[in-house]
C-alpha cells in the first residue's frame, strides 16, 4: 500500500481532514458515499435544502401509505371470516351433538359378561362399570381322538354369545368324548349311566350347541384351561351371575 | 464554516424526517377500527381451535359409529392417560395399562391405524404392529429388529395375551391423546 491508498484509508475511517475525505469519500468510501449521495452533496446547498426536504417528505409519506396498503386483511373480510368460522364451528357442533346422541342410542346400559379365556377371567359388567370379576376354567385346548376316527378339540366357544336358558341343579349328560377320554365303552344314548347328577354345581347358564357355564368340583383348578369346552365358575361367583343374568344377555368370549 | 453548519442542519432535518415518519408508520395500527380488528383476530384464532378440536372429536365419533357396526374387535389408545381398551361393538372387554418402552410418543399421530402384522419370533416373543406407527408387546418382551423410533408399548404379559389372541390383522386401533 502506497503513501495515497494509506491516507484514502485513514480518511476514510474518519482520521483525515474533512474536506479532503469528502473528496476522497465520494470515490472510494462506500459509507460515506451512500450518505452524500442521499444528502445530494453535488448540488449547491440552498437548493440543497429547499430540495431535500421536499423530497424526503414525498418520499417518506409515500412509504407510509404503502404501508397502509400492505394490511394483512380489511376490516371487513375478518368480519365475514369470523362469521363464516362462526358458521361452521355450529354446524360441527350441531354434527357432533347428533352422532353422540346416535351412539347413546345405540348403545345401552346392560349387563353382558365378558370371558378372556388367555387369563381365564370373567367380568361381569353394566355400561363402563365392571360388577364382579371372576377366576374361571375355559378348554383345556387338547385332542381326544377315538379308534374309530372321531376326534374332539375342547376349546371354549369364542364370539358373541347369548344366554339361552337358565338351569336349577343341573343334570351332566355324559357325552361319547368322555368314555373316549377314560377308555370306557360308549353306552347307548339314554342310558342311566349318561345321566350325573351334581357335578355342574347348583346353577347352569345355556349358551348353544352343548355350552354351559356352570359350577365345579375342580375348584383348585379355576384360572386354568382344563374344561371340555364349558366355562366353569365358583359357587358363589355362579350364584351372583346365575341371579344377574336373564335370557338374552350377552356373553363375549375371546 | 457556514456551509458546514447548514450542511449539518439539513442532516438533522432528514434525520427529523425520518423519525416522524417512523412515528407515522406506528400511528398505523392505531386506527379507530384497531381495538375491532384485535378482537376479531383473536375470535378468529379461538374459532380455528374450536374448529380443530371438533374436527377430531367428529372423527373419534364416526369411527366408533363404524366400529358399532362392525364385527371386528378394536383397541383405543389413550396415550398420554397410558390406557388401552379392547372394545367390541359398544362393548368394553378390556381396560388395560400401556408403558412407553422405546422410540418417541411424539410420533404417534391421532386417529385411526389398522393391525398390520402380528409377529410370533423364536423364543416365544409376540409383537402386534400397526402401519409401521405403533408397535404392542408384553411386557419384558425380547426386543426384535422393527423400524427405528417406532414407539412401541409394553402391556402386562397376561393383558398382552388376550389382546394378542383377540385381535387379527385388520384389526383397528385408535390413538387419542
Amino acid at each position: 500500500m502506497d503513501e495515497g491508498q494509506l491516507m484514502k484509508k485513514m480518511r476514510c475511517e474518519g482520521r483525515g481532514t474533512r474536506d479532503k475525505g469528502r473528496e476522497i469519500a465520494t470515490t472510494s468510501c462506500p459509507s460515506r458515499s451512500i450518505i452524500r449521495y442521499l444528502s445530494m452533496a453535488a448540488l449547491p446547498l440552498r437548493l440543497r435544502v429547499s430540495a431535500v426536504v421536499p423530497f424526503y417528505m414525498v418520499l417518506l409519506f409515500s412509504l407510509s401509505w404503502a404501508g397502509d396498503t400492505s394490511q394483512p386483511v380489511p376490516i371487513e373480510k375478518l368480519r365475514s371470516d369470523v362469521q363464516s368460522l362462526q358458521g361452521q364451528a355450529a354446524q360441527l357442533d350441531e354434527e357432533n351433538k347428533g352422532l353422540r346422541n346416535m351412539l347413546r342410542d345405540m348403545g345401552d346400559d346392560e349387563l353382558y359378561l365378558v370371558v378372556d379365556t388367555e387369563s381365564n377371567r370373567l367380568e361381569m359388567r353394566q355400561g363402563k362399570t365392571i360388577v364382579l370379576t371372576a377366576k374361571v376354567g375355559t378348554g383345556s385346548r387338547q385332542f381326544v381322538k377315538e379308534d374309530r376316527g372321531r376326534s374332539w378339540y375342547f376349546e371354549s366357544p369364542m364370539g358373541s354369545l347369548t344366554v339361552l336358558g337358565r338351569e336349577r341343579n343341573p343334570v351332566w349328560i355324559r357325552p361319547d368324548w368322555s368314555y373316549v377320554e377314560e377308555n370306557m365303552p360308549i353306552p347307548p344314548r339314554n342310558d342311566p349311566d349318561r345321566f350325573v347328577p351334581d357335578v355342574l354345581g347348583k346353577f347352569a347358564i345355556l349358551l348353544g350347541n352343548g355350552y354351559k357355564i356352570h359350577g365345579t368340583k375342580w375348584k383348585n383348578l379355576l384360572g386354568t384351561h382344563f374344561t371340555h369346552g364349558c366355562v366353569s365358575l365358583g359357587d358363589d361367583d355362579l350364584e351372583i351371575v346365575y341371579k344377574s343374568v336373564k335370557n338374552g344377555t350377552k356373553v363375549y368370549i375371546y | 464554516m457556514e456551509r458546514r453548519v447548514q450542511g449539518d442542519n439539513t442532516k438533522k432535518i432528514i434525520w427529523l424526517i425520518i423519525w416522524f415518519s417512523v412515528f407515522l408508520m406506528g400511528a398505523d395500527g392505531g386506527d379507530l377500527n384497531g381495538e375491532e380488528r384485535g378482537k376479531l383476530l383473536k375470535q378468529q384464532k379461538q374459532l380455528s381451535t374450536r374448529i380443530e378440536t371438533l374436527k377430531r372429536e367428529q372423527e373419534f365419533l364416526v369411527f366408533q359409529r363404524t366400529m358399532y357396526a362392525s364385527d371386528s374387535k378394536y383397541i383405543i389408545i389413550n396415550s398420554s392417560a397410558k390406557t388401552g381398551r379392547l372394545k367390541y361393538k359398544n362393548r368394553v372387554l378390556k381396560d388395560f395399562h400401556i408403558k412407553l418402552v422405546s422410540g418417541r410418543a411424539s410420533r404417534l399421530t391421532r386417529g385411526a391405524l389398522t393391525l398390520t402384522q402380528k409377529i410370533e419370533g423364536a423364543k416365544g416373543s409376540k409383537l402386534l404392529v400397526f402401519n409401521k406407527s405403533l408397535v404392542l408387546q408384553g411386557k419384558n418382551a425380547p426386543s426384535a429388529k422393527i423400524e427405528a423410533g417406532m414407539p412401541r408399548f409394553s402391556l402386562s404379559k397376561k393383558d398382552f395375551r388376550s389382546v394378542y389372541y383377540a385381535i387379527e390383522p385388520g384389526a383397528k386401533v385408535y390413538i387419542i391423546f
